[in-house]
C-alpha cells in the first residue's frame, strides 16, 4: 500500500466515532461495558497485528506492554496526581521503551524462538504485577480512582466510552496512515523476504525493532484506555488467555487488515455475551466452541474470515466479466 | 588508473568447503560482463559476497574506490549495486507496484509515517511515478496491482529485475536472470539489458546459464570453476578456450 489513506477510507472511520458518541448516550449500562472492552482489545488487536501479521515477527509479549499501560496510567494518575492526557502517553512511551529494551536482543531471534522468549518476558511481567505488592496491589490489584480527562472527572463507564472512542478511532486513523506509508512497506517486506528487503536497503534489525515498539505503543495506550472503564486493574486480565484471545482475533478476523481484525474482535468479542443469551448448558461448551472456531478458521480461512471475503469478491468479479 | 569495479583476492570458505579461492577480477564501467562457469563453481557465492549477503575471510571489493566489505549487507545499494537472486525471491503478498516501492526503499525521503503531510504526498507521488515507469518498461504495468506471487514465472523474474533498477544502481547483479524463460522474453531481456547499459551507462554483472544470452550481451567473460578463474576475455575468445571447454564439458581423455 501506497500514499495516503482515501477520505473513502477515512469516512467510516469518523461514522464509527458519531455512532460510537451516540451510543454512549443511549446504550444500556452492561453493552457500555462490552463496547469499551471491545474497543480496547481493537487497539491491543491492531497492534499485535502489526508486529505479527505486517512484520511476519510472532513477538507474544504484548500483554505485558498492556499491563505498563494499565498500571503506568493508573499508578501516576494515583500516586502522582497526573491527568489521563498526560499520564496516559507517558504510560503508553514507557511500554514502547520496555518494547525496545525487548526488541534489541529479541530481534536476534526468529520463529519460534522469538515466540518463546517473548512469551516468556509476558510471564515474567505477570508475576511482577502480581507480586509487586507495594506498587500493584499484588494480587488483589489495584483500585482506580476516577480518571481526570481534561478536567472532566470520569466516574463511570459511561462517560469513558466518549474518551475510548476518540483513543480508538485515532488509533485506527494513524494505522491506515502508517499501513501506507514507507515504513508500513518495510514491516511488509520483511515478513515476505528478508533477502529481498536487505537487498533494497532496508535494514531488518531496526525495522523489527520499530515493529515491536510501535506494537507496545499501542498496547499501552490500550492498558491507558481500560483504566477509564475498569474499577479494579489486576494481574489476572495479564496472562495467556489473554494474549490467545488477542491473536485469535488476529487470525480469525484476518491479520494485515485494520478491517479484519476488527471483524475478529467484534465476533470473538461479543461470542461470550452470546452464548449467554444462548440457552443454558451451551455456556459451559464456551471454550470448546471457542477452540472449534480457532481450528476450523486457521483450517479453511488461513488468511481469516476478512481475507477469505476478499479473495470470494475478487473470483465472483473475474468470473463476471 | 583504477578499475571502476575491482574483486581482489577473495576467499570465502564455508567450513570445509572453499567456494572462492584467492578470487579477484576487474569490471569496466558501462560494460555488461558475464560470470559463467558450471554449477557449484562459486559464481552465486562471488554475487552474495559482493551483495553483503556473505562475509568472505581474505579479500577487497572495491566499487570506485569505496570498500563493500566493511558495510552491513542493508547499505550495499545507498553504495550503488542493486541485484536479482537466483530462486525468485519476492515479496509474495505484496503487489506489482509495492514490490517496486520496496525497491525505492533506499532512494525515499523520511517522514512520520502516521500522519498526513506534505512531505509525505510529495514523497509517495514521486516513488508511485518513477515505480510505475519502471514497471512500463519491463511490460508489467498492468498488473500493477496483483500479488507478485499470483504473476508467472517469467513475469517474476522481470519483476526482480524491476524491483533491482528501482534503486538506480550503478552496478547490477544478476543473477541467471534467463533460467527458465522462453525464448521471446529471453529476447527482451538481451534487448533490456543493451539498451541499459547504452542509455543509463550501467555496468552489468551477470550470472547466467543461458550461453545464447551471454554470447550475445556480454562484452566480457569470466568463466569460473571451483571458485577460481580459468578464463577471461571476449565472447569468442571463451567459446574456443580450451580450459573453458574441459571445464565444461571434462577432459577428453577422460572418456576415451
Amino acid at each position: 500500500m501506497y500514499g495516503s489513506p482515501s477520505l473513502k477510507q477515512l469516512l467510516p472511520l469518523a461514522l464509527l466515532l458519531l455512532a460510537a458518541l451516540a451510543a454512549s448516550l443511549q446504550l444500556p449500562d452492561y453493552f457500555i461495558y462490552i463496547s469499551n472492552l471491545l474497543m480496547v482489545y481493537l487497539i491491543l488487536a491492531i497492534g499485535l497485528d502489526i508486529v505479527m501479521g505486517w512484520a511476519g515477527q510472532f513477538a507474544f509479549a504484548h500483554v505485558a506492554f498492556y499491563g505498563i499501560g494499565m498500571y503506568g496510567t493508573a499508578l501516576l494518575h494515583m500516586r502522582l496526581g497526573l491527568p489521563f492526557i498526560i499520564g496516559m502517553p507517558i504510560a503508553a512511551l514507557v511500554a514502547a521503551l520496555v518494547g525496545l529494551l525487548i526488541a534489541l536482543p529479541a530481534t536476534k531471534l526468529r520463529t519460534v524462538y522469538l515466540a518463546l522468549a517473548t512469551f516468556a518476558f509476558a510471564e515474567c511481567a505477570q508475576w511482577t504485577f502480581r507480586t509487586w505488592d507495594k506498587l500493584t496491589g499484588g494480587p488483589d490489584g489495584l483500585r482506580v480512582t476516577a480518571g481526570n480527562v481534561l478536567g472532566f472527572s470520569i466516574t463511570n463507564d459511561r462517560q469513558a466510552m466518549p474518551v475510548v472512542a476518540v483513543l480508538l478511532i485515532a488509533v485506527l486513523a494513524a494505522t491506515l496512515f502508517l499501513q501506507r506509508s514507507s515504513l508500513g512497506r518495510c514491516f511488509f517486506a520483511i515478513r515476505d523476504s528478508e533477502y529481498v528487503a536487505i537487498a533494497s536497503g532496508i535494514d531488518p534489525k531496526r525495522t523489527k525493532v520499530l515493529a515491536l515498539c510501535i506494537s507496545a505503543l499501542y498496547a499501552g495506550i490500550a492498558g491507558g484506555a481500560s483504566t477509564l472503564f475498569q474499577s479494579y486493574i489486576h494481574p489476572d486480565s495479564l496472562g495467556s488467555w489473554t494474549l490467545i484471545l488477542l491473536l485469535s482475533m488476529v487470525v480469525v478476523g484476518g491479520s494485515a487488515s485494520v478491517a479484519g481484525v476488527a471483524l475478529g474482535v467484534v465476533l470473538l468479542g461479543l461470542l461470550p455475551e452470546l452464548l449467554r443469551a444462548a440457552p443454558k448448558g451451551v455456556l459451559v461448551w464456551q471454550e470448546l466452541i471457542y477452540g472449534l472456531l480457532l481450528m476450523v478458521s486457521v483450517i479453511f480461512m488461513p488468511r481469516g474470515i476478512w481475507g477469505s471475503l476478499q479473495t470470494f469478491r475478487k473470483t465472483r468479479r473475474r468470473s463476471k466479466t | 588508473m583504477s578499475a571502476f569495479f575491482r574483486i581482489r583476492g577473495v576467499t570465502m570458505r564455508f567450513g570445509g568447503l572453499v567456494a572462492l579461492n584467492d578470487f579477484s577480477m576487474d569490471v569496466t564501467q558501462g560494460s555488461i560482463h558475464a560470470l559463467i562457469g558450471p554449477n557449484g563453481a562459486g559464481k552465486s557465492t562471488l554475487l552474495n559476497c559482493i551483495s553483503g549477503f556473505c562475509k568472505p575471510q581474505q579479500g577487497e571489493i572495491t566499487l570506485q574506490g569505496r570498500k563493500l566489505l566493511a558495510e552491513p549487507a542493508h547499505n550495499i545499494v545507498r553504495l550503488g549495486v542493486g541485484r536479482t537472486f537466483q530462486n525468485i525471491e519476492q515479496l509474495r503478498q505484496m503487489t506489482v507496484l509495492e514490490n517496486v516501492l520496496v525497491g525505492l526503499a533506499s532512494t525515499m525521503p523520511r517522514y512520520l509515517p502516521f500522519l498526513p503531510g506534505a512531505k509525505r504526498s510529495r514523497a509517495e507521488a514521486q516513488a508511485v511515478a518513477q515505480a510505475e515507469t519502471i514497471l512500463e518498461q519491463l511490460e508489467l504495468a498492468s498488473f500493477r496491482n496483483v500479488p507478485a506471487g499470483a504473476l508467472d514465472f517469467g513475469r517474476q523474474k522481470m519483476l526482480d529485475f524491476a524491483r533491482a533498477l528501482a534503486s538506480k544502481p550503478s552496478l547490477l547483479l544478476l543473477d541467471e536472470p534467463a533460467a527458465g524463460l522462453r525464448n521471446r522474453e529471453i529476447g527482451f531481456l538481451d534487448e533490456f539489458l543493451v539498451r541499459l547499459v547504452q542509455e543509463r551507462g550501467i555496468t552489468v554483472l551477470l550470472v547466467e546459464h543461458v550461453m545464447q544470452l551471454v554470447m550475445s550481451v556480454a562484452n566480457q567473460v569470466t568463466v569460473v570453476n571451483f571458485g577460481q578463474k580459468i578464463a577471461e576475455g571476449s565472447p569468442q575468445q571463451i567459446r574456443s578456450d580450451p580450459a573453458v571447454i574441459e571445464a565444461y564439458l571434462g577432459k577428453e581423455d577422460a572418456h576415451a
